[in-house]
């Protein structure tokens, strides 16, 4: 090489790439094996397949890269393939696979059967893994997704570590672990599941989804928080009144039956997604944007959160299950008549808890979480209320005077809104409330990438922001866990109490009534 | 809802038209030059995209004709409940045959000053440069196209000049932006450590592309990264003394990139678009031989390509070097 060449040292003393300076680039640079366990289930065929595709699409992929789909079921990796095929073409949302790309996207796919529990099946999955180094170039980095019941977690874990495929065996690239949620379905069984995990993984290789967090609005909630002045300083008890979260959906339990009623909306949703929602929402300002720094902050606030009292459960929550009703004009049928759910059953399809915060930022500010199905409404937004004025200038006209709200819309529309008053024109002083909205368009020829694929990429390249750190999980479980206790042991005699369609059970509005406050209409 | 209406080319009838509703958030001004009638659908069209999605005061202001003396103004309707959401506002209006003094107080009067401006030049036509000039002031950011004319050469000749006398103005050329992907795949060849030194022992650069804009700037860039002087319009000097010979063959489409080949002492790289036109084919012969792999050409094209002029900042002077060493080979 000659000596004046123009190469810049990296952080390790290599040299570094000199066309790669400046070039903005989302490609990711290690490559790497993606295993997804649990690969003939619904998720991958719907998800995480198409994800990889998508990625593929965008250049994202490292030039070399293995895909592995490892579960019970027996197929060849040709089988596996066509299978795969199938389902990029009726959920990507790039539209069907065509060639050359397919087939030289589909080089890099293999298949493992095997059970969770056998550990000659995991030897041969490390057969697989090193062929792949070998051939594909894929220098030894493994990425494990876990998409399989949660009740087999562990045993996976236990396997990668017997067959040699855990991280301290691997001496030549990373090893990293996503976990889909949810993590434990109680905060022992969360205990006991991180103390399995953690025998084999470090935690900065533990990477715990939440699909939620990948979502582009989701990510604004930090942007419109700390890259702008005008918020931040009434963002306290001293300005603001309450905070309503809410995660309202109109499907039911559809298929899940099974699933939903050893999990109920109070696991499924409140204790990960909407306290996810209420951790960047209460936060205080990281020092930097990496992961760990916001993590910090996500659960100092947690863990400021005040568990419900066990004699404040009937006051500070309420839940509901959903009966026949209508969605849309089209009738629905109760949550006790879907399929594989119980006739009696007692779960919660509906979850509102109102919790307190005990910092000096948020103390005596109520935030009220909630979240069912078969709700009149897909909605998904975080309200923050502010207090009264002070004085009243306007006389009667002022007494119809709104609070202020601003609003942080998730889905199904994504933006902000704020609710303001202004002066009607006229020669009266007559005060109305307006509400000024701010949409970021969606119809612009590039559809924003769904959550699964921004945060299988940031596992792949190790950012690990926006996944759920362990001490966050476990304060998550402690805030819900005198409710669950409660929920578990006590049987709701007035199930199913809200109508499908409708705005929830009127045990919601009560708790809130109860504070002279009402919910917004979903 | 969108309302949309045509009215005179007055500013007291827009002014009318947009008064029925106030653009309830905006991120900037984007005003857009057209003149050019080949072009007119596809600038049109990529404009009311980047107003969708970024919401925005625009105003077109078309030289063509087309327009036959009026303006379409067009904004969202206020709802019943008092929500009103303002996708953008765009103002169409018809300037052909008007001085510049008119146009002036066209976006004067219709820009406010509490944004940033950006001024989209897609002029072709010589006589319309006093209207540039005096638009000029007005915007903080510049976004041509230096591609797909028949005086690409020129052009960018004549942009390298511009970059070193306005300083003060951001520039962009989309002809720069359609490169990116090219870009990446060039610099992948050479992310392996192994290959590195390779970098430094091109003996030729070889590229086919329907425009001369791309071809000009994909070499400027290499020759910027690695340090290449420009030796007559046709090579370039590496650092180490050897002659980087430059050859452009003009075949395609106008604004795509056909192929491009860096040939090393030992290796020939190349990339190639296959029967897809959205997808290249990238292999090495040679001493370094690597079986052939797919890329995708992402956003070469699409409105996306308009947002990221738009958005981005030359990240490392990346541009500014590549179009100044432009400037050099065509001895501008």
């Amino acid at each position: 090489m000659s000596a004046t060449i123009t190469t810049r040292a990296g952080r390790d003393g290599a040299e570094v790439n000199p066309l790669r300076a400046g070039l903005a680039s989302n490609r990711i640079s290690d490559p790497a094996n993606v295993v997804f366990f649990g690969a003939s289930g619904d998720l991958m065929k719907r998800m995480l397949l198409p994800a990889m595709w998508n990625l593929r699409l965008e250049d994202i992929l490292p030039a070399d890269f293995g895909i592995v789909g490892f579960s019970r079921s027996e197929f060849s990796d040709e089988d596996f393939r066509a299978d795969m095929r199938k389902a990029v073409d009726e959920f990507s949302r790039n539209g069907p696979a065509k060639d050359p790309l397919w087939s030289d996207f589909a080089k890099h796919i293999s298949y493992v059967p095997g059970s969770f529990n056998d550990v000659a099946a995991f030897h041969k999955l490390r057969e697989q893994l090193e062929r792949n180094d070998r051939e594909l170039g894929t220098g030894g980095n493994r990425l494990f997704y876990l998409s399989t019941p949660p009740s087999v977690f562990s045993q996976i874990v236990d396997m990668l570590e017997q067959s040699g495929l855990g991280p301290s065996a691997n001496k030549t690239g990373w090893t990293r672990i996503i976990i889909e949620k949810p993590f434990g379905t109680d905060l022992d069984s969360a205990r006991r599941l991180q103390a399995d995990v953690s025998k084999v993984f470090p935690e900065r290789q533990i990477y715990r989804i939440d699909h939620y967090l990948g979502k582009e609005p989701v990510q604004d909630i930090m942007a419109l928080r700390f890259a702008n002045v005008i918020f931040e300083p009434i963002w306290n008890r001293r300005y603001i009144d309450s905070v309503q979260i809410t995660a309202a959906e109109t499907v039911g339990v559809e298929s899940r039956g099974g699933y939903y009623e050893s999990s109920g909306a109070l696991r499924d949703m409140i204790q990960n997604h909407v306290m996810n929602l209420l951790a960047l929402v209460a936060m205080e300002p990281p020092v930097s944007s990496d992961a760990d720094s916001i993590r910090d902050e996500k659960y100092k606030v947690l863990r400021a959160v005040r568990p419900i009292e066990r004699a404040r459960v009937l006051l500070d929550t309420a839940r509901g299950q959903y009966d026949a009703g209508s969605i849309a004009g089209k009738p629905v049928p109760g949550y006790r008549e879907e399929p594989n759910v119980r006739p009696d059953s007692n779960t919660e399809t509906y979850a509102a808890v109102k919790l307190s915060i005990d910092n000096w930022r948020w103390a005596d500010v109520p935030f009220y979480l909630r979240s069912g199905k078969r709700l009149a409404r897909k909605n998904s937004e975080i309200a923050i209320r502010f207090r009264s004025i002070p004085h009243r200038l306007f006389g009667e006209a002022g007494d119809a005077l709104d609070n202020n709200v601003l609003v942080m819309k998730i889905q199904p529309e994504e933006g902000v809104s704020l609710r303001f008053n202004a002066k009607v024109p006229g020669p009266k002083m007559h005060i109305r409330s307006v509400s000024m909205d701010f949409n970021y368009g969606t119809g612009f020829g590039v559809v924003s990438a769904p959550a699964y694929e921004r945060l299988i990429g940031d596992a792949m390249r190790g950012d690990a922001t926006l996944f759920t750190r362990w001490d966050a999980v476990e304060a998550a479980w402690e805030t819900v866990m005198p409710v669950l206790d409660r929920w578990q042991n006590s049987t709701d005699e007035s199930f199913p109490n809200y109508s499908a369609g409708s705005q929830g059970p009127p045990s919601s509005d009560r708790m809130l009534a109860a504070d002279n406050r009402e919910w917004r209409k979903i | 809802m969108k309302l949309e209406s045509t009215v005179a080319a007055s500013l007291d009838a827009i002014r009318a038209e947009l008064a029925r509703t106030k653009l309830s958030a905006s991120t900037m001004n984007f005003i857009v030059w057209i003149d050019d009638d080949a072009r007119r659908e596809w600038v049109l069209d990529r404009t009311a995209l980047l107003g969708e999605k970024h919401p925005s005061f625009t105003l077109v202001l078309d030289n063509t004709g087309a327009c036959a003396g009026e303006a379409t103004v067009t904004t969202s309707d206020r709802d019943v409940l008092s929500h009103f959401t303002v996708q953008g506002e765009r103002v169409l209006i018809d300037v052909s045959g008007s001085p510049t003094e008119t146009i002036i107080e066209y976006v004067s009067a219709l820009c406010p000053n509490t944004v940033p401006t950006v001024l989209w030049w897609t002029g072709a036509r010589v006589e319309s440069r006093p209207t540039f000039d005096a638009l000029l002031p007005f915007a903080s950011r510049l976004v041509v196209d230096s591609s797909g004319g028949a005086r690409d050469e020129s052009t960018v000749r004549s942009l390298a000049a511009f970059a070193r006398q306005h300083a003060e103005v951001t520039l962009r050329d989309l002809a720069w932006l359609r490169l990116r992907p090219w870009q990446d795949m060039i610099a992948n060849f050479f992310d392996d450590p192994q290959l590195l030194s390779e970098l430094f022992h091109i003996r030729k650069l070889h590229i086919e592309s329907g425009s001369e804009a791309e071809a000009l700037y994909l070499g400027g860039w290499l020759a910027s990264r690695l340090g290449w002087k420009a030796t007559g319009r046709d090579a370039f000097t590496d650092q180490a003394g050897n002659i980087v010979r430059f050859e452009r063959v003009r075949r395609g489409d106008a604004r795509r990139i056909l192929s491009v080949c860096l040939d090393s002492d030992s290796s020939w790289y190349h990339g190639e678009v296959t029967d897809d036109p959205h997808v290249v084919s990238v292999w090495v012969q040679g001493e370094h031989a690597r079986d052939a792999r797919l890329y995708t050409l992402q956003a070469v094209d699409n409105a996306s390509l308009l947002e990221r002029a738009v958005l981005e900042n030359d990240a490392e002077g990346l541009f500014e070097t590549a179009l100044r060493s432009v400037g050099t080979l065509l001895g501008g």
